[in-house]
């Protein structure tokens, strides 16, 4: 069957009546994205699948816009085929009325059907049987894909053995193998009575059966285990293909990422470690009392003197005064006229030890009882002690020389600071060990950014070759580790099934025939005979059944490779292999791409889409074969990650298929820059084609505006 | 016995509004710690450390500058005896010691008849006064020096040796 000729009528973008005269082989239509090549693939699909509904959808917004409120004009979309030296013309349309301004009503559509027979006889007929007579349903779902995301329709579940049932010689042989389970299951009944129907055996006849049962269930359930079992492992096989892409990268850069951060820290740590806070050092260190030490001595030596003079004046005082003249004298006696120590020096402890040892420590003379020495010292403790016994005294002021007593302080101010003096001659050495300290810590610090600035230009070019974020690819590195865990466990679990499977196996096979040695001798040998020969018919259509299913997967598989390697001449392809799988309760077809028996989970999009096509060029000529007759293929915008060269080649190859096609593109056009007119690139000379159309809106347009928009069939 | 330090702790010096600017620009008034004085671009946590620093600068330079008479004097309402940190002693220390140096120098650089204190013939309050007179014309001292740097160049006190600078060379070109 081919389709000779596509009309489309205020359809969309297709104002007043536009034709297709299409032809046997490949019929190219390209066309700039949005200039109508869509709506072209959406019109055929509507006369295929349209449904009653939101038709004033599909009115074409120019004619609209002309007709004149209250009347109508026909929506349509119609096509011609040839079949067996006939042709039958069907026709969707609708009525479109315009009620308002940019509003019309519509009638529900109809579809036509005209036969026309070799002599040119018209005769009218139901359009919708003539549409499922000349083009069955089941074929019509695998001839129409809009964009490459559609040709995956095999990797659903059970899509592509049930297209191979259909179209292989196995379906012949389901009838068979139903009627082959019933007579065998009826033959086994028969048996089973008539085991059963020997009493002695009843009770253990029973058992084996209760436990065949059983064994079988535990079957099932295994076998339900191995397949999700199996299933995973194929998921996280495709997941660990994906991330292995980027392991190597997510590792270094996981390496990469620990040590910067190990240089980061230390940096940080030496960044705290320098203390920079000279200013504040300079009073909580003391700094600033660097060169104190000059003025500690002025102020000592001026206290002194003060101290000396202030003691001499009342040394002389008193001596005039005569005030307890007869001790003082003996004590500047004793002093050879003298000024005074300060009372208080030395200490009263300091004292008290000297008369308890008896030794003068001060000229480091003996000092025993009742010496000049020791008497001396007594006094002055005396006088000391005397001294903090003023206030009882209740001395008259005006008897004082001097009146306040400030000396005492600031002697003591001078002695406590003394102590200290020996700290401020460490501070410029302290000063000078901390910035060598500081300058080590700024080498270390340089020479570590140095080392943190290598590592990042690394990061980088890590990163720049990877083409995942970075985040994502220390994910991939996280799951990797975590989905080689969990296949190790999957491969485990397979094992242990597979392994628990031959077990029940066994144990199934040896109860079976411990039932059937119960059936040889009890059962009528006739009934067991029969039994045989049922069970062997069984086997047999249903081998053979699988065995036709296999043969067409061998022949779908050679054939879909053949394309393969074509459509991919000179790059890399791998082979496109199909296995049947049996579930519970379906056959499923799985279809992989491998290199020596590895499989590729992810291969690219053209790769991808050249399989996907592959296979359905395959399964087209099969069908071919098998109906002995040819269906057209529509591809809306297949290849759009080919590029051009490989659409050519593409394009070249399918011209020799032996079936109608068409398709839709939107290579082979230029655009000048300047005037932005379109234009065919010489290229498409060469591209092999029975027929090509331009679909391309009628310039000028406003994009804004659908009333403008009219879609211009070229026949080129 | 009496006191003189005691008493002398319990004044708050002054110093002339001219240099006003530079506590604005140097100090940071409420007291700040480590990075936050960088970040607000001051150098001193307050102003008493910076008239601290004024001080010693002048001192070490011998640039007794008594404030002229007809600039205006200010303060910054705070005793001595409470300069330095009492509150954040964890992490900066107290200024004691650097209070009982400040007085050991005045009281040497200061002249006061203590013969004359002790009698009982000068005042106390006088001499507390020719003490923080002192330690004023030293501060301004130090001050205009500050300034002279700053005028050379406005940058000169981004390095954080500058300050510390300033006091060691003084005891280098000795």
């Amino acid at each position: 069957m081919i389709i000779r000729k596509i009309q489309i009528e205020n359809y969309l973008c297709y104002y007043d009546t536009n034709t297709f005269e299409l032809s046997d082989g490949l019929n190219i239509i390209l066309g700039e994205n949005g200039e109508g090549k869509t709506k072209f693939f959406e019109a055929v699909d509507w006369i295929f699948n349209g449904e009653n509904k939101q038709l004033e959808m599909l009115v074409s917004a120019k004619k609209l816009d002309e007709t004149e409120i209250g009347d109508s004009f026909r929506v349509r979309a119609s096509m011609t085929v040839e079949q067996y030296g006939e042709k039958n013309i069907i026709t969707k349309s609708f009525v479109a009325k315009k009620e308002r301004p940019n509003e019309c009503s519509t009638s529900s559509f109809m579809i036509e059907g005209i036969a026309e027979n070799s002599s040119g006889e018209r005769t009218q007929v139901d359009g919708s049987i003539l549409l499922n007579r000349v083009f069955p349903f089941e074929i019509r779902k695998y001839s129409m894909f809009k964009g490459e995301a559609e040709l995956n329709i095999f990797e659903s579940d059970s899509a592509l053995a049930n297209l191979i049932n259909l179209f292989s010689e196995a379906k012949h042989y389901d009838k068979y193998s139903e009627k082959g389970a019933f007579l065998r299951e009826k033959a086994e009944k028969a048996v089973d009575d008539s085991s059963k129907s020997d009493k002695k055996n009843e009770a253990q006849y029973k058992k084996l059966e209760t436990e065949i049962m059983f064994q079988e269930k535990e079957k099932a359930k295994y076998i339900v285990h191995l397949n999700s079992t199996e299933e995973e492992i194929k998921k996280i096989e495709e997941n660990l293909q994906l991330a292995e892409s980027h392991v190597n990268n997510a590792d270094a850069l996981d390496v990469l990422n620990k040590r910067i951060v190990g240089i980061e820290e230390r940096i940080f740590s030496f960044n705290g470690r320098i203390d920079e806070n000279y200013t504040t050092s300079l009073f909580d260190e003391d700094w600033i009392l660097v060169n104190f030490e000059s003025f500690h001595k002025e102020f000592a030596d001026k206290v002194f003197a003060h101290s000396k003079k202030q003691r001499k004046l009342q040394s002389e005082f008193d001596k005039q005064k005569g005030i307890k003249e007869g001790a003082q004298m003996a004590k500047a006696e004793l002093l050879n006229n003298a000024v005074p120590l300060p009372i208080g020096v030395p200490s009263k402890a300091h004292m008290e030890e000297m008369l308890y040892d008896k030794i003068c420590k001060v000229c480091g003379t003996d000092a025993p009882e009742g010496s000049i020495s020791y008497e001396f010292m007594m006094e002055k403790l005396k006088s000391y002690l005397e001294s903090q016994d003023v206030e009882d005294n209740e001395p008259e002021k005006d008897d004082q020389l001097f009146k306040f007593d400030y000396t005492n302080r600031l002697e003591n101010l001078s002695t406590s600071h003394e102590d200290n003096l020996k700290n401020l001659r460490l501070i410029r050495s302290k000063i000078k060990e901390l910035f060598e300290f500081n300058d080590e810590r700024k080498k270390d610090i340089e020479e570590f950014t140095e080392q943190l600035e290598k590592e990042k230009t690394e990061r980088k070019q890590i990163l720049g070759n990877s083409s995942i974020a970075e985040n994502k690819l220390i994910d991939v590195l996280k799951n990797y580790n975590a989905w080689q865990r969990d296949l190790k466990n999957k491969n485990h679990d397979q094992l242990d099934y597979t392994s628990k499977l031959d077990k029940i196996e066994i144990e199934l096979q040896r109860k079976k025939e411990e039932k059937e040695k119960i059936d040889t001798k009890s059962a009528n040998s006739f009934l067991i005979k029969t039994r045989k020969i049922l069970r062997d018919i069984e086997t047999i259509f249903i081998d053979t059944k699988e065995e036709k299913f296999d043969e067409f997967i061998v022949k779908l598989q050679t054939k879909s490779n053949n394309f393969f390697k074509i459509i991919n001449i000179d790059s890399f392809t791998g082979t496109i292999v199909f296995t049947r799988r049996k579930t519970a309760n379906q056959t499923i077809v799985d279809i992989d791409l491998q290199e020596d028996g590895r499989t590729f989970h992810r291969p690219n999009q053209s790769l991808e889409t050249s399989k996907h096509i592959s296979i359905l060029f395959a399964i087209s000529e099969l069908a071919s074969e098998i109906k002995e007759e040819n269906f057209p293929i529509i591809f809306d915008a297949p290849t759009s990650s080919f590029g051009e060269n490989k659409t050519a080649q593409f394009l070249n190859l399918i011209y020799e298929t032996k079936n109608q096609k068409i398709l839709l593109i939107k290579d082979f056009l230029s655009t000048e820059k300047a005037t932005k007119a379109l234009s065919i690139k010489k290229d498409f000379e060469n591209v092999r084609r029975n027929k090509a159309f331009w679909v391309k809106l009628e310039r000028p347009f406003d994009p804004n505006n659908l009333k403008t928009i009219n879609t211009e069939v070229i026949t080129l | 016995m009496n006191n003189l330090f005691d008493k002398w702790k319990t004044r708050i010096p002054k110093y002339s509004e001219v240099h006003k600017d530079l506590f604005t620009a140097l100090s940071q008034k409420f007291g700040a710690e480590g990075e936050k004085i960088i970040n607000l671009g001051k150098h001193f946590s307050t102003n008493y450390e910076l008239y601290t620093y004024a001080f010693f600068l002048g001192l070490y330079n011998k640039e007794l500058a008594p404030i002229p008479q007809g600039e205006k004097k200010t303060d910054f309402s705070h005793h001595i005896q409470h300069w330095g940190s009492k509150t954040t002693i964890s992490s900066r220390k107290d200024f004691t010691n650097i209070q009982e140096n400040m007085f050991i120098a005045l009281v040497a650089k200061t002249e006061i008849d203590l013969v004359a204190l002790e009698k009982g013939d000068l005042d106390e309050d006088d001499a507390v006064k020719s003490l923080i007179s002192t330690m004023e014309s030293y501060t301004n001292g130090g001050l205009i020096l500050i300034k002279e740097r700053l005028e050379e160049n406005p940058n000169y006190f981004l390095q954080p040796t500058s300050f510390l600078n300033l006091i060691l060379q003084i005891g280098e070109s000795k």
